[in-house]
């Protein structure tokens, strides 16, 4: 198996003041068509890793691959337009922009690349996803679930190698949480993904195939085929250290 | 990506009022002015001469204070919606991507602005003709022209200034991660038009010593530039009294409007002084309605920006104010925190721009009556404060009761 992710050594500093080490020495691969999920107290640096992984910032030091090619070595252009040809995005604050409807936010990455706006291939995720007769409507008018989901669409609709998540079911409640987390193991399980997505319930990361752990900006452990419980254990453990 | 844009300006038109107001009174302006050179071409030699004088002289000032003013609100607008061009971002857009947006919009936004504005300087340049031509320095006879020089200023200015604000504030927005702030470009600016302010101040008291009405060239330019300095070194100002940079763009304003008017006012006032019982030039009435005219235009300009630069301000900490009231602020307690707020603006504000109106006073003072310090009397200033206090107090008072009325539930 390939890797669809790969970072090695990731170092990230804030430098805010004093100095904060959000990722220490970070070093992991993430295998194509797996599911991973990505655990940690707050401050353990998860989001941090998620977004260095991503493309969407840079490590202090370290590296990244992309589907085998360096993501780190590039400028700040190319690797915009390296990841929105190979990654998508759900985020937990959904990220949609109000003046565009359904249908244009889920092409938006597309118009953005100058691909061909595909509405065909728009409305087929829409549908996928439950959300065909939205697609002329603003995100104002969508419930919390409904919105997540035209971003999950948005992230599957250039069919990107990888998907992260960055708590994609923080704002949801309870029934919308499973759809979009069950919605996230179909695009691996049923048309090769791969997810990366970090979250603080071991409800969600039970749908991953496994789980890594951070703590203090390190690696802490890793759990493979998780269920809620063993997870809750392992966060117990990490956070009574 | 335009079309993006220009969605998004469609979809939330209020957040671009401002930028739209500026934009059109800055090309009324300009258009009225630079008819007059339009004019001229068809006017008699001395007519054709007075019309250029006004017209450079008065445009002049008016082109320094649209570009600021386009640039200040448009990098307010831009800067609330800091959160979308954040989503763009992950969603893919490239930096120059971002930019081409953000000077997108801002070039639409100009664009409508001067052309609403051709009516108005159309007319405005009328009745600054009739005004010339009432004090005598234009012939009766010159027939009124609106033609390819109004137009050009109109939309020249408009437009260069909207496409150099929009790409000063994209800079700073389609940077990857953290936005820090770089006040390195606006301290050397400030630094040039203080230099700038100086050296015209230095040139009144010397080269324009004796020279009578016309030392009001260059001393008027003196408090401009004085004033344009020290209104972009508000957030350093702030921080001197302890007061919260953000509130420097309210401070900004504040210090143009006092600074100019104060200026302008009391320049005119040493003049009219000075040539009471001398022999006048035909053309010191003209001056002085002109003073008068071009006070009360930067005055209404400046007020507009200030409304709406305090109420984009005030609307913008709507979550803030919602925080207070959740953590038990009564409606009085958060009005009283923001009165003290806009006090403490205000009082910054007017102190700067009193600091720039010497740049005016002192060496025009010293050129034309002999004296540093006039004796004028001290009801001008005091109106000046007052209707600087009044509008602060107005917009940041009426826009805060606005949004705190109700209960204090959180907002979405």
């Amino acid at each position: 198996m390939t890797d669809a992710v790969r970072v090695e050594s990731l170092y990230k500093t804030y430098d805010t003041g004093t100095p904060v080490t959000a990722l220490d020495g970070v070093s992991a691969a993430f295998e194509a068509g797996t599911f991973t999920a990505v655990m940690g107290p707050s401050g353990s640096g998860k989001s941090t890793l998620l977004q260095c992984a991503a493309g969407l910032d840079r490590p202090s030091a370290g590296r990244v691959f992309l589907g085998g090619a360096e993501l780190t070595a590039t400028g700040d252009t190319a690797m915009t337009k390296f990841r929105r040809e190979r990654a998508g995005f759900v985020f937990q604050d959904y990220n949609l922009l109000p003046a565009l409807t359904v249908e244009q936010n889920v092409v938006l990455p597309l118009r953005l690349a100058r691909r061909r706006a595909d509405r065909g291939r728009a409305r087929e995720v829409l549908g996928t996803l439950g959300l065909a007769e939205r697609a002329g409507e603003l995100p104002e008018r969508l419930s919390g679930g409904q919105r997540q989901r035209v971003a999950v669409a948005r992230a599957l609709v250039g069919r990107p190698a990888v998907i992260f998540a960055d708590e994609p079911t923080g704002a949801l409640d309870l029934r919308s949480a499973r759809e979009v987390l069950a919605l996230l193991r179909t695009t691996v399980r049923d048309f090769g993904r791969t997810v990366i997505m970090v979250t603080h319930d071991p409800m969600a990361a039970a749908y991953a195939d496994t789980v890594l752990f951070l703590a203090d900006g390190r690696l802490a452990g890793q759990l493979s085929a998780p269920t809620a419980e063993a997870v809750a254990a392992h966060l117990t453990e990490l956070v009574a250290a | 990506m335009i079309a993006i844009a220009l969605r998004t300006l469609r979809h939330r038109p209020g957040g671009f009022a401002a930028t739209f107001l500026s934009a059109f009174l800055g090309a009324a302006l300009l258009m009225a002015f630079a008819s007059l050179l339009d004019t001229a071409a068809g006017a008699d030699e001395a007519s054709a001469e007075s019309l250029g004088t006004t017209a450079s002289v008065a445009g002049g000032w008016c082109l320094v204070i649209v570009v600021f003013a386009v640039t200040s609100t448009l990098s307010l607008a831009v800067r609330q919606r800091g959160d979308q061009f954040a989503v763009l971002r992950r969603a893919g857009a490239t930096g120059p991507q971002l930019r081409r947006m953000i000077v997108g919009e801002a070039v639409a936004v100009a664009v409508l602005a001067a052309g609403v504005a051709v009516p108005v300087g159309l007319a405005g340049g009328r009745v600054l003709l009739g005004l010339l031509k009432d004090t005598g320095q234009v012939a009766d006879g010159v027939g009124y022209a609106f033609g390819p020089v109004a137009l050009a200023a109109g939309f020249g200015v408009t437009l260069i200034g909207a496409v150099i604000a929009g790409f000063a504030t994209s800079r700073r927005t389609s940077r990857m991660g953290v936005k820090r702030e770089r006040p390195r470009a606006r301290r050397i600016a400030a630094g040039l038009f203080l230099g700038a302010a100086a050296g015209c101040a230095v040139l009144t008291a010397t080269v324009m010593d004796g020279k009578g009405i016309d030392a009001m060239q260059t001393a008027g330019q003196a408090g401009i530039w004085g004033s344009l300095g020290l209104a972009l070194l508000a957030p350093e100002l702030l921080r001197l009294t302890g007061t919260s940079v953000r509130l420097a763009s309210a401070v900004m304003p504040v210090t143009l409007f006092s600074g100019i008017a104060t200026g302008t006012v009391y320049m005119q006032g040493i003049e009219d002084d000075a040539a009471a019982g001398q022999i006048q030039p035909d053309y010191a009435r003209d001056i002085q309605t002109l003073n008068y005219v071009v006070v009360g235009m930067i005055t209404v300009f400046v007020a507009i920006m200030l409304v709406n630069t305090l109420i984009a301000a005030t609307v913008h900490r709507r979550r803030e104010f919602a925080q207070l009231r959740l953590a038990g602020a009564t409606r009085g307690q958060v009005t009283a925190m923001v009165a003290a707020e806009a006090l403490r603006v205000t009082v910054t504000g007017i102190l700067a721009g009193s600091a720039a109106s010497l740049f005016t006073i002192l060496p025009f003072g010293s050129a034309r009556a002999g004296e540093i310090w006039p004796s004028a009397s001290i009801a001008p200033y005091a109106v000046i404060a007052a209707i600087a206090v009044l509008l602060t107090a107005t917009a940041t008072l009426g826009t805060t009761r606005r949004s705190i009325r109700g209960p204090a539930l959180p907002q979405a």
